[in-house]
């Protein structure tokens, strides 16, 4: 049992990723320990979402390998692959909520994989309490396409903690909601942290949400990571980079080349 | 020039290799599936979706073919003094050739298009993604009901298009053309054999795990946006048309070999 908080629940090493030509994860080592939140920022598009899919193995290194706790997961089948995912809640970043069934069945779609649902009344039970989480407690016969954007997000929670794991990957939880539900998410992961000693990775652009949650913040940048240490150790890195990115300021490259192109084309 | 052959090439077996792994694990996991009765909601789904909303525009296909078969056939044959024979004619047609293919033609339209659209709408929004995440197979979730499905009813739906057909061909016939009723079921009945009838019914298994298969395929791997899966039907219609002429092909060629060999002729009735 000590030697299991030892290692590492996720572990990526040495991870290449490439789309045809298109070099995305440029080797990436990362030990993700037990019952922390580890957040990963970084610009739009360079390979958050990628490194967090590798994490759970619905995208497959080009190099490098995974591992769960000491099992490797990179090169198993789908089969293999389903009892290890039992432990896992992934939060797609568009939600991907199944559009043919109700918010209700959402929720109960991992569960309902897992076992034959005999008590029906508790599952009803769990799935109120799930809503209640993210404050959607009665949308329970709503069907995705009759939520709002930030609605779905908060659904995709529910039904991403429907099970308990012990592994929660939130790719951008924050994203589209407003001030004050951002910072509910942000107390639900911290809750699910304290109470239930979750182990969280939290993509995000949301920096308050960041340095709020996160025992450690991870910033990816051209396939590599560049800075890597607690919200004390971002907030003063050296990096400019770093620093544009966390304060939101543009650097003199992108100012320039935003003077140069007109806003109206002159005639 | 010769570059861009070499790269087309590459892609072709590249694709036939992949669709070649797809159709393994499908038929492996829906063999699967059918031994595990927790799957038979979803198969049963899939049979309403698939097979009860097909029935009636089935239904007509099979009317209208024997009707234009009864119609055609009758200046021809009746120049001869042929006529009576005409139920011989159109029946064998349209159970062995006609109704087979034309019914796996109208649910390549009608249900290969709407399996493509909705698996590919569900992989580009990540659906199918979120399957996987959730430790379930999405070929067992996903495609194993749907091509079981597509394939039990396939031949359902052929007998209903070979009963319209039959009746369509009896109404011109007989009703409209005053052919001798007696007649024109007795040639019939001598003429099309238990092996004809069974022969357009294997076809339609097939035809029913192709459409399905190939549906599948292009869903699972359509590419981004709108445009992406408008794309993917129209693939996936094109290669099922192609596959159900194929099959065809391959079936006669195959069924008269082992007809010529094997079968004692058995008629019906
Ligand atoms: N399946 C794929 N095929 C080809 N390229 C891909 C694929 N998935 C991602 N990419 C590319 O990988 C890069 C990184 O994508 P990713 O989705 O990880 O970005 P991200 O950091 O999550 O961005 P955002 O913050 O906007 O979500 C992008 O340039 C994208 O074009
Ligand atoms: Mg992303």
């Amino acid at each position: 049992m000590e030697s299991d908080n030892n290692i590492p629940v996720i572990s990526v090493k040495e991870l290449v990723k490439r789309f045809g030509s298109r070099l995305v994860l440029d080797g990436i080592s990362i030990d993700i320990e037990k019952g922390k939140t580890t957040a990963i920022i970084g610009p739009s598009g360079c390979g958050k979402t990628v490194l967090m899919k590798h994490m759970i193995a619905l995208e497959r290194p080009t190099s490098g390998s995974v591992y769960f706790k000491d099992h490797r997961i990179d090169n198993l089948s789908q089969k293999q692959l389903a009892g290890i995912r039992a432990n896992y809640g992934f939060l797609f970043q568009g939600g991907a909520l199944f559009d043919s069934l109700t918010v209700f069945e959402n929720i109960i779609f991992p569960i309902r994989q897992r076992r034959k649902i005999k008590n029906f009344k508790e599952i009803e039970e769990l799935v109120k309490s799930k809503l209640a989480l993210v404050g959607l407690d009665g949308f329970q016969t709503q069907y995705p396409a009759n939520l709002s954007g930030g609605q779905k997000k908060r659904v995709a929670l529910a039904r991403a903690i429907a099970l308990d794991p012990k592994v929660i990957l939130y790719d951008e939880p924050t994203t589209g909601l407003d001030p004050l539900r951002s910072d509910i998410i942000n107390e639900l992961i911290l809750k699910l942290q304290r109470e239930l000693s979750v182990t969280s990775i939290v993509v995000t652009h949301d920096m308050n949400s960041a340095f709020k949650i996160a025992d450690r913040i991870l910033m990816l940048h051209e396939g590599k990571i560049i800075a890597d240490g607690d919200a004390d150790y971002i907030r003063s890195h050296p990096d400019s980079i770093v620093q544009q990115f966390i304060k939101g300021t543009v650097g003199e490259a992108e100012l320039a080349a935003l003077r140069q192109a007109g806003t109206r084309t002159r005639t | 020039m010769i570059e861009s052959i070499g790269r087309n090439t590459i892609g072709l077996i590249n694709g036939v290799g992949m669709f070649g792994r797809f159709s393994a694990r499908t038929v492996a996991t829906s063999c699967a599936s059918l031994l595990q009765p927790k799957t038979y909601p979803l198969i049963w789904l899939q049979m309403y979706n698939i097979g009860v909303k097909s029935v009636g525009v089935v239904m007509v296909t099979g009317a209208f073919v024997g009707m234009i078969l009864a119609i055609q056939g009758y200046d021809q044959l009746h120049s001869m003094g042929l006529e009576e024979r005409m139920g011989l004619l159109i029946n064998i047609s349209v159970v062995k050739e006609l109704g087979p293919v034309l019914v796996a033609v109208m649910l390549a339209g009608r249900v290969g298009g709407a399996l493509t659209a909705e698996l590919g709408t569900m992989n580009v929004t990540e659906q199918i993604a979120a399957v996987e995440s959730m430790g379930t197979d999405p070929v067992k979730y996903l495609v194993a009901p749907r091509v079981i499905a597509c394939l039990l009813l396939t031949p359902v739906l052929i007998v209903y298009a070979d009963m319209l057909g039959i009746l369509g061909g009896y109404f011109e016939g007989v009703i409209q053309h005053k052919i001798n009723s007696a007649a024109y079921w007795n040639y019939s009945a001598h003429g099309v054999e238990l092996w004809d009838i069974g022969v357009g019914l294997t076809k339609g298994f097939f035809f029913g795990a192709a459409i399905a298969t190939i549906g599948c395929y292009k869903g699972f791997n359509c590419k981004e946006g709108a445009q992406g899966v408008g794309q993917a039907c129209t693939e996936a219609f094109v290669a099922s048309f192609i596959a159900i002429l194929a099959i065809n092909y391959t079936f006669v060629v195959v069924a008269k070999a082992i007809y010529d060999t094997f079968w004692i002729g058995e008629s019906l009735l």
